[in-house]
């Protein structure tokens, strides 16, 4: 009985969106990356940070403490809203962002999808949030609200071509469209060694998309309160908030494999257990979340006209740049 | 779509994380602002006129609640036009002592400004660090004077305290702690990338603006005008002691928080003449040490705090009237009093604050940028709404 319910659960289909990288494993990552992002961000500034809730860990489960209030705290929702889209939006939101996981391979034999696109499959979810970002904003009656969504609008257009093509560079550079593949072929020399431009556009673009400073533009404070979230309450907010580190989450992974050889270096005996490979991706995935979230306590917040000149000024030409230096190592003699 | 269609009105506070207490009405097509208006009077508490019921000593806890971060120079500006009425003048080491405390509060209130600049602009790091080192300043106030900020300390005839013992060395280790933060605050803060790109070229006040617009204190420097009322009109100990007027030819925003940042230099450089040159003598005007019964004479003495006279609880005050002008951390603040002679009040006060002056610059410097420069221009300015309505 017991062993049937282990194999159910180890059974990619089940194991990959619940577990890893799914629900399970991406909550507790919301749980730590909050909690350590506000750490970080006392430590630079001089102060004690999240302290009280279980103090022998430093206030590791503050963020628990905060998830109880809002479950309990009353969701307001002003009479002027559009309810149906007020209220489906947060949850959308949330669930968009984490549904790029399942098209993610956890190890080389070991995904819930095995698909020879899954580059395009994993790119293609993750442009899904930002609409549901655009309806909340116009969902709210709230011109805080609206300006945050056209912010959110604006940024998408001046990232997404970018990003993918920087994605798409390493495509060419591996040719092929499968993760499994991708990672497979970095057991040698990683992709961030070989096209380092392609990263460098990537890791930024990762930061525009999740608005971490210096973007942190549709959320600004002290512009427009809280952008798109201004009228959220209760748990509606507590899932808005939530999404964007579950996006960042995602495309670190996402990252991890494209630049940071996937699960390499992992022992060929323990390739096909879903165990190792998969924590050697998530501490890769970790270490771009926590230059992220560090550069809260370093940078403040670029004009939306700044930004979008990055996207489409800096970043554009990099990315195309990159795909360049694909196809010349390809044609040099290929990986 | 005509015009009045694409304009949106935005209302920034107040309610609003970054308005203060204060309403800006934002008229805005696209994301560039057409107008901005500021709403003020949310936080006028009517002091002009309550001090025309107050006796001439409860005036001076009153001058000071408005400015909460510039306490100082409302208590030395209201005091000097008092004791130009009472034709007194205090002692020298009572005005060097004025000086010290005035260089201190300038200090902490150009870190309080520049720290809510820092986190309009959305550093937080520069927020907390600039409350953060803001804290010593306050803690040698309070040594000095016994309160954080509404310290009251300077009375008509000259101050409540004397120095405290060893107070120099612990003044010394405060301004070396500084000196030696201001590198990590360049590094992090003032030469970032983004809050040069955030800061340069928005919000330029030319000269000519400056002086035809009345703008006053740092914001008026940084356009290049080396207007300070502590060299036109000198008063304390300030003639007697060698600083520098910060200026900047720029006239954005960064040129503003730049000239801060020199006055805080400048300050430290005060602060060390007035602690070497401050001379011995008596902290009171002699007229009301001989009005303070012997035993508390001998308390002062031997404490060196002051005991007020009789007298003070009803001052009366010879008709006339007085003008007094004192350059605070935000810019030049005036005081004038007439006294009838008779009654124990003023018959009339009025005070000029520099932020009153300054929340012109809103209308005029925002016109043309964006949205999101709207608080790193009104950041810049380092605007006080209460200050400003009084």
């Amino acid at each position: 009985m017991m062993q049937d319910l282990l194999s159910l659960i180890f059974e990619p289909y089940i194991f990959v969106p619940l577990i890893y990288p799914g629900l399970i494993v991406a909550f507790l990552l919301l749980l730590l990356v909050i909690w350590l992002e506000r750490k970080i961000a006392a430590k630079v500034q001089l102060r004690y940070g999240p302290l009280y809730v279980l103090k022998p860990l430093g206030g590791v489960i503050q963020l628990v403490a905060d998830l109880l209030r809002y479950l309990f705290q009353e969701p307001i929702i002003p009479r002027a809203t559009d309810k149906l889209a007020f209220i489906t939006t947060p949850i959308l939101l949330f669930a968009t962002s984490y549904l790029p996981a399942i098209a993610l391979p956890v190890g080389p034999n070991f995904t819930a999808i095995r698909s020879d696109l899954s580059l395009l499959l994993v790119l293609a979810l993750s442009t899904l949030g930002p609409i549901f970002t655009l309806v909340m904003g116009w969902a709210s009656n709230n011109k805080f609200s609206l300006i945050g969504g056209v912010r959110e609008g604006y940024l998408v257009v001046s990232y997404e071509i970018p990003m993918f093509l920087s994605a798409l560079s390493m495509a060419v550079l591996y040719d092929s469209l499968d993760l499994i593949e991708i990672a497979e072929a970095q057991k040698g020399m990683w992709g961030i060694l070989l096209n380092p431009l392609a990263a460098l556009t990537m890791l930024i673009l990762i930061y525009m998309s999740t608005s971490k400073f210096p973007f942190e533009i549709p959320e600004a404070e002290s512009e427009i309160v809280a952008g798109p979230y201004t009228e959220y309450s209760g748990i509606l907010y507590g899932l808005v908030m939530g999404a964007s580190y579950i996006k960042m989450y995602v495309l670190s992974l996402l990252f991890a494999i494209l630049f940071l050889g996937g699960w390499n270096p992992v022992p060929s005996f323990m390739a096909s257990d879903p165990i190792l490979p998969g924590v050697l991706v998530f501490i890769k995935a970790f270490i771009i979340i926590f230059i992220g979230i560090f550069f809260r306590a370093v940078y403040p917040r670029f004009r939306i006209d700044q930004a979008m000149n990055i996207g489409w000024r800096l970043t554009l030409p990099m990315s195309i740049l990159s795909i360049i230096l694909s196809l010349l190592i390809v044609w040099l003699g290929g990986v | 779509m005509t015009v009045e269609e694409r304009i949106l009105e935005l209302l920034i506070g107040p309610q609003h994380p970054a308005s203060g207490h204060m309403r800006l009405v934002a008229k805005i097509d696209g994301d560039i602002v057409v107008e901005l208006r500021p709403n003020i009077g949310y936080v006028h508490r009517s002091v002009e006129k309550l001090a025309e019921v107050k006796k001439y000593l409860h005036i001076i806890p009153l001058v000071e609640r408005p400015s909460l971060a510039d306490t100082t120079a409302n208590n030395l500006a209201y005091v000097m036009a008092l004791e130009k009425l009472l034709g007194i003048e205090a002692p020298p080491r009572a005005q060097y002592l004025r000086t010290l405390l005035a260089e201190i509060n300038r200090i902490h209130s150009h870190l309080y400004g520049l720290g809510i600049h820092g986190v309009m602009i959305g550093s937080s790091t520069a927020y907390m660090w600039c409350f953060g080192d803001r804290e010593p300043f306050i803690e040698i106030a309070q040594e000095l004077t016994g309160a954080r900020l509404t310290y009251s300390y300077i009375i008509p005839g000259g101050v409540r305290r004397d120095l405290p013992q060893g107070f120099e060395d612990r003044v010394e280790k405060v301004l070396r702690y500084l000196e030696n933060r201001m590198k990590d605050y360049f590094d992090i803060y003032f030469n970032n990338p983004v809050t040069r790109a955030r800061l340069e070229g928005v919000g330029v006040l030319t000269k000519e603006d400056a002086i035809k617009l009345g703008v006053t204190g740092p914001n008026l420097r940084a356009s290049g005008v080396p207007y300070d009322v502590r060299k036109i009109e000198p008063y304390a100990a300030y003639p007697e002691l060698d600083f520098e007027v910060v200026t900047r030819e720029e006239g954005d925003a960064l040129a503003r928080v730049f000239v801060r940042i020199g006055e805080i230099q400048e300050s430290m450089k005060i602060i060390r003449q007035v602690l070497k040159n401050i001379p011995e003598g008596p902290i009171f005007h002699e007229k009301y040490v001989k009005m303070v019964p012997p035993k508390l004479r001998e308390y002062m003495k031997e404490t060196g705090e002051v005991k007020f006279p009789g007298t003070f609880a009803n001052l009366r005050v010879p008709a006339g009237e007085a003008i007094s002008r004192v350059e605070g951390g935000r810019g030049e603040v005036v005081f004038y009093l007439i006294s009838d002679g008779k009654s124990l009040s003023p018959y009339r006060m009025r005070m000029v604050t520099p932020s009153f002056r300054n929340v012109i610059l809103f209308e005029h410097l925002t016109k043309g940028h964006r949205v999101a420069d709207i608080p790193a221009i009104y950041g810049s300015l380092d605007y006080f709404p209460p200050e400003a309505d009084r």
